[in-house]
């Protein structure tokens, strides 16, 4: 909650106003019982109507003073937790953004996406709704009880009686109701969970005659929770009604001793009567303070889950005195790169060096390191010795933005965001005319591509891409890349779902985008990895052979196996054939 | 055309129809429900008594101005406080009775809607997004269940307040009920014009909050091209804009809340000036005791809670007619698969698949498939290819009949797939979508899903086949790690291992692959296709698939552009023979 204070950075002074309008507010509530009870002995009582109207005029006022208070009071605490709720919702959105992909990996987009939303949504609902009523009722109960006190302190002191056993029933009902209420909240939950799961793999439930089981589980989630749900509604069917009864107690006990004090005319009939109404401001604040503490409470656990995150120190940060790059050669050395992400080494010790417009394949089986060495050059992670050099400069030394403004990056799976093929080619380029735009699409192909949908560049794209094939989404981010005129490029083939005529566009798509770039290619055609320079063999985090394609052939180690298995080639086919 | 085109999205019942089923459904609770009433009157009876009583209290035992002699005060507050707690009973009763309807009834129509949701075709789940099914079930059955639970017995317990309150009122003294009854009406006002004001707020603020949980969505998921591309700043810009979002419809409700709850709050005061000016006044004159002042007071107080409540209760009761018509529209109105009428069982032995001059069309769009004949001997595997969008996972849903042709017939071991027990059937065709499903539960529970009492050892032969093998001992828990959400997330190319070794494993003697190694990196494919074919002897098998190698495991390819057969052949033959197959797979384009 103290995170919460340093958005209130510049607002302290509004802050300090509602807390002064909060008690005008309670003041303008007891002071209007005060005032009533004026009418009765000195209007009333005493026979004197003019003295009644007066008093009766000056409650009306008063009553319309509170009104404008509550008023303001409601929109000032909402403009004050407004402000914090957005002010926290940025800085946790930038600090995610500057996390590293080692955390991303870790932890479930899921999980990160509930910190962002509901959890500050938590916060803010707190924020909004429970603020004005814990606010009011912070002040209203003391004050309440100081205005019975006022209008009589033995009538005051009676009701005292009643207070401590309403407090510790309200205590009683906080924490068993906030309990009862975290396990409801879970059991919702998992019969959300199911529904969704089942909803989702319908098609695999009914495939697999799975109907009953699934109904099973669901009835035994749905009678949880409806347990649950009737759980909780018993210990609010309690409460509620307590305090309501030990009202009338308060009630009571005030009738009788203030009927004796009023027979001694030691209190007037007015005091009497209204401390009967006085009691009923103290018994509220009691039973609205019960509603809003569930809400206080989440709020609380939902921000020390989003400082779990606002905690992670970024991996990947620019060092001070880091320098901006001016445009690159596309010099690219990889000096003894050794690096884990646990703690097993995934590469061990990798050297080499792409000239300016070089262009290297990395090949090998998955899971032998060429995208963790893909990920290095793009600076996801640093590597744990060694270093990766750009014309000279080690990549820590240099300002992350202007060393990844200059690499492009095309990857197997390439994620689009919703938006219009348009919008996600100019993606790396926002400032980018609609001609260039349409240029580059050319250049590539995507416009034929694009020709077949409805709205041409203008197609809507839904997030992920779906509704468009692996190997379309493929064409617009290779042109997405192309657009953004990146110095160093790595690529990371399309191996499948892609049929022929399209693979063709892509690989034309890819001459065009090489082009006197330095480039780094994780290769799994043979067509590919001809068009190299050099080739890498990658297998268990070091690099095992390297040459031409034809020097690599001619030896007899891993290339060769693997070239057999490349795609592209079809030898048993085509030998059969 | 029919009252409605699509037959998986019917109209929402209107409010008569909607509101006859929600009384249906509550008088299954009948019970509690008249119980919970009986207990709505007694509270009333009572809580008009207590302010009564009190009023004698003072006019016979304390202020005593107007009686000779003075009665003793205890009586009057024992019977208060005997009441008292006899409505304490009844109160707890009361509340615990009619939220239990409503819970019941939520409970109800979410078993009815998810039992529904298990028979429903799959054109449904082509129409309706997930969420939209899920939040059907589960939030949309939230004002049901708060009407149904809080607001029927709360708004007739109002009602009969207002009608007790008015009755003592009047009888007491009837121009004074009216004087001081001034507040009333427009605190009834207000409390209609506020839950009217602020529903369509707080849906504009959900439907914010969605904007932001799309931008979060997107730049989480996306973080990797953010951060290659050095595109932070965009991605916070545009997260910002709809957090901003959120915040003006926020303020835009505190801005409706500002106007209306103080007025609900401040208006009874209105009430009590009139008992205090006008009351005051006829006690002075004498025609009013100071009990009975007490009495108007206390009343009107107690008024104020039933009034706002009825406005609370017309804006829930809208909100949970809407979502129990939109939930009783899906529960009548669509149909699920239909099982035959005189059910044919299939043959012993392997089965033949046979494609009949079919046709077929998604609910009322063109057809994607176009009068195809297809015959598939008893243990043959077939592949079927094509560019995308030509058909081909249409053509591969027909077999366990996720849809049923719009025209011919669909036919396995001779038998129309219509006329064989939807359960039969799909025990006998085993399939592996496109995108694997698999369950928030152990390796093992998922590969068992298609056959629970299989022999350890075929699973571990199917696993093998599949490749699951060489990645399912190296998990945490091995076979029993927890698979999903809460266990470990599998790659796309393990997930389809999985799947296909699920399909492995069951009886099934028809195996639909559709594209069933796609996310498989080109090593492990080789690897797997290999070990394929000898797992799926003596089954017939489609296959549907993009890759050269894939089609290797196939007898017979056939070509499928457009809904059409094209190409039939054995692959080499089709790959010499320079028609559509060799177009899509030779390496001759790559000279074009």
């Amino acid at each position: 909650m103290r995170r919460l204070w340093r958005y209130l950075e510049g607002r302290k002074l509004t802050a300090t106003l509602m807390i002064l309008v909060g008690v005008g507010n309670a003041a303008a509530q007891t002071g209007g019982w005060l005032l009533v009870r004026n009418a009765i002995d000195e209007g009333i009582v005493a026979r004197n109507e003019h003295h009644l109207t007066i008093v009766v005029a000056i409650y009306l006022g008063v009553a319309a003073g509170g009104w404008v208070l509550q008023a303001t009071l409601i929109r000032g605490l909402a403009t004050i937790g407004q402000a914090i709720v957005i002010g926290l919702r940025r800085d946790l959105f930038d600090h995610l953004t500057g996390l590293s992909l080692r955390y991303f990996s870790q932890q479930k987009a899921g999980w990160i996406i509930a910190r962002l939303t509901s959890d500050v949504d938590a916060v803010s609902d707190t924020l909004s709704q429970g603020m004005p009523t814990l606010v009011s009722s912070v002040i209203l109960l003391p004050a309440a009880v100081a205005a019975l006190l006022i209008a009589d302190w033995r009538l005051g002191l009676v009701s005292f009686a009643v207070l401590p056993p309403a407090l510790v029933l309200s205590r009683w009902f906080q924490r068993v109701s906030h309990t009862a209420n975290v396990e409801q909240r879970n059991r919702i939950a998992a019969v959300t969970a199911q529904i969704a799961e089942s909803v989702a793999g319908m098609a695999v439930v009914q495939a697999f005659n799975r109907e009953l089981r699934f109904q099973a589980e669901f009835d035994e989630l749905n009678e949880a929770n409806r347990a649950q749900s009737t759980y909780v509604q018993r210990i609010f069917s309690v409460f509620f009604p307590s305090i309501e009864f030990l009202g009338v107690l308060a009630m009571g006990a005030v009738l009788y001793v203030g009927a004796h004090l009023y027979a001694s005319d030691a209190l007037t009939i007015g005091t009497l009567i209204t401390a009967i109404y006085l009691l009923q401001l103290v018994f509220q604040p009691l039973q609205d303070l019960s509603d809003v503490y569930g809400q206080l409470q989440s709020a609380a656990a939902a921000m020390v889950k989003i400082a779990s995150i606002l905690d992670e120190e970024p991996e990947v940060r620019d060092r001070p005195g880091a320098k901006p790059l001016s445009r690159l050669d596309g010099d690219l050395e990889i000096d003894d790169v050794v690096f884990a992400y646990g703690r097993e080494p995934v590469l061990h010790g990798v050297s080499f060096r792409v000239p300016p417009g070089g262009c290297f394949a990395l090949v090998g089986e998955s899971g032998h390191g060429k995208s963790t060495l893909a990920r290095l050059i793009g600076r996801h992670y640093d590597p744990d010795e060694g270093a990766i050099r750009v014309d000279g400069h080690d990549l820590r030394d240099v300002e992350v933005r202007s060393y990844r403004r200059q690499l492009g990056v095309v990857l197997q799976d390439p994620f689009l965001f919703s938006g219009t093929i348009a919008s996600n080619i100019r993606f790396a380029k926002p400032d980018a005319t609609d001609e260039e735009v349409a240029a580059t699409a050319a250049a590539v192909g995507v416009d034929r591509v694009a020709a077949r949908l409805s709205g041409g560049l203008e197609h809507a794209v839904r997030e992920g891409g779906a509704g468009l094939s692996a190997g379309e989404r493929q064409l617009i981010s290779i042109a997405r890349a192309l657009l953004a005129d990146p110095r160093i490029l790595v690529l990371d083939e399309a191996t499948s779902n892609i049929d022929r005529p399209t693979e063709v566009l892509i690989e034309r798509a890819l001459d065009r985008l090489l082009k006197g770039r330095t480039s780094i290619i994780i290769a799994h055609r043979l067509s590919t990895v001809r068009r190299a320079d050099e080739i890498l063999v990658v297998e268990n985090g070091r690099i095992v052979q390297r040459g031409s394609e034809r020097e690599l052939l001619a030896q007899d180690g891993p290339f060769r196996r693997l070239a057999h298995t490349l795609d592209g080639g079809e030898p048993e086919l085509l030998a059969a054939g | 055309m029919p009252a409605y085109a699509n037959p998986v999205d019917p109209p929402d019942l209107g409010l008569l129809p909607t509101g006859r089923r929600l009384l249906r459904l509550w008088r299954e609770q009948w019970r509690l429900g008249v119980f919970g009433l009986s207990c709505s009157f007694l509270y009333t009876l009572i809580s008009t008594t207590i302010p009564f009583l009190i009023q004698e209290a003072i006019d016979n035992s304390i202020d005593t101005s107007h009686h000779q002699h003075r009665q003793p005060l205890w009586p009057y507050l024992a019977a208060v406080a005997g009441l008292a707690a006899v409505r304490w009973v009844i109160n707890v009763n009361r509340r615990f009775a009619t939220s239990r309807i409503g819970i019941r009834i939520e409970a109800r129509m979410r078993e009815l809607l998810y039992q529904a949701y298990l028979r429903y075709p799959r054109a449904f789940y082509d129409r309706h997004a997930t969420g939209q099914v899920l939040s059907r079930a589960t939030n949309d059955l939230y004002p049901i269940r708060y009407f149904i639970g809080w607001g029927l017995v709360q708004g007739i317990q109002s009602i009969m307040m207002i009608v007790a309150a008015t009755i003592v009122l009047v009888i007491v003294d009837a121009r004074l009920a009216l004087y001081t009854a001034v507040a009333m009406p427009p605190i009834t006002v207000l409390a209609l014009r506020f839950a009217r004001r602020v529903s369509p707020i707080s849906r504009r603020v959900q439907a914010r909050k969605g904007d932001v949980t799309e931008a979060a969505d997107e730049a989480v998921v996306g973080i990797e091209m953010v951060q290659t591309f050095g595109r932070e700043d965009d991605v916070r810009e545009r997260f910002g804009d709809r957090a901003e979002g959120v915040r003006t419809e926020m303020l835009r409700q505190a801005g409706v809340e500002s106007r209306h709850l103080p007025g609900l709050y401040y208006l009874p005061a209105l009430s009590i000036a009139a008992v205090v000016f006008f009351g005051g006044k006829q006690v002075i004159d004498g025609h009013l005791t100071l009990g009975q002042f007490v009495l108007f007071e206390t009343l009107l107080l107690q008024l104020v809670w039933p009034l706002e409540a009825i406005g609370w209760i017309l804006d829930l009761a809208q909100r949970a007619l809407a979502s129990a018509g939109r939930t009783f529209a899906w529960l009548e109105g669509i149909e699920p698969l239909p099982e035959p009428a005189q059910p044919v069982h299939l043959p012993p032995g392997p089965l033949g698949v046979r494609f009949e001059r079919v046709s077929f069309a998604y609910g009322g769009e063109a057809d994607v498939l176009h009068d195809l004949d297809l015959v598939v001997e008893p243990g043959e595997i077939v592949a079927v290819c094509g560019p995308t969008g030509s058909g081909k996972t249409s053509l591969l849903s027909l077999l366990p009949r996720f849809y049923d042709p719009t025209g011919g017939r669909v036919l396995v071991g001779g038998v129309d797939t219509r006329d064989v027990p939807i359960a039969e059937l799909r025990a006998s065709v085993a399939l592996v979508t496109q995108r694997p499903v698999l369950f928030s539960v152990p390796l093992r529970e998922n590969l068992l899903a298609g056959r629970e009492d299989a022999d350890w050892d075929d699973v571990l032969a199917a696993c093998e086949a599949a490749g699951v093998a060489s990645f399912a001992p190296s998990l945490p828990d091995g076979y029993d790690t927890l698979i999903g959400e809460r266990g470990v997330n599998l790659s796309g190319g393990q997930r389809q291992r999985v799947a296909l070794a699920r399909a492995l494993v069951t009886n099934a003697r028809v195996v639909v692959l559709d594209d069933p190694l796609s996310a498989v990196d080109t090593f492990t494919e080789r690897r797997l296709v290999a070990r394929l074919r000898p797992a799926l002897a003596g089954r017939t098998a489609l296959v549907a698939t993009q890759r050269l190698s894939t089609v290797e495991i196939a007898d017979r390819a056939v070509v499928l552009v457009d809904g059409r057969i094209v190409e039939s052949g054995k692959p080499r033959d089709l790959l010499t023979a320079g028609g559509p197959f060799a177009d899509l797979f030779g390496e001759e384009v790559i000279a074009a």
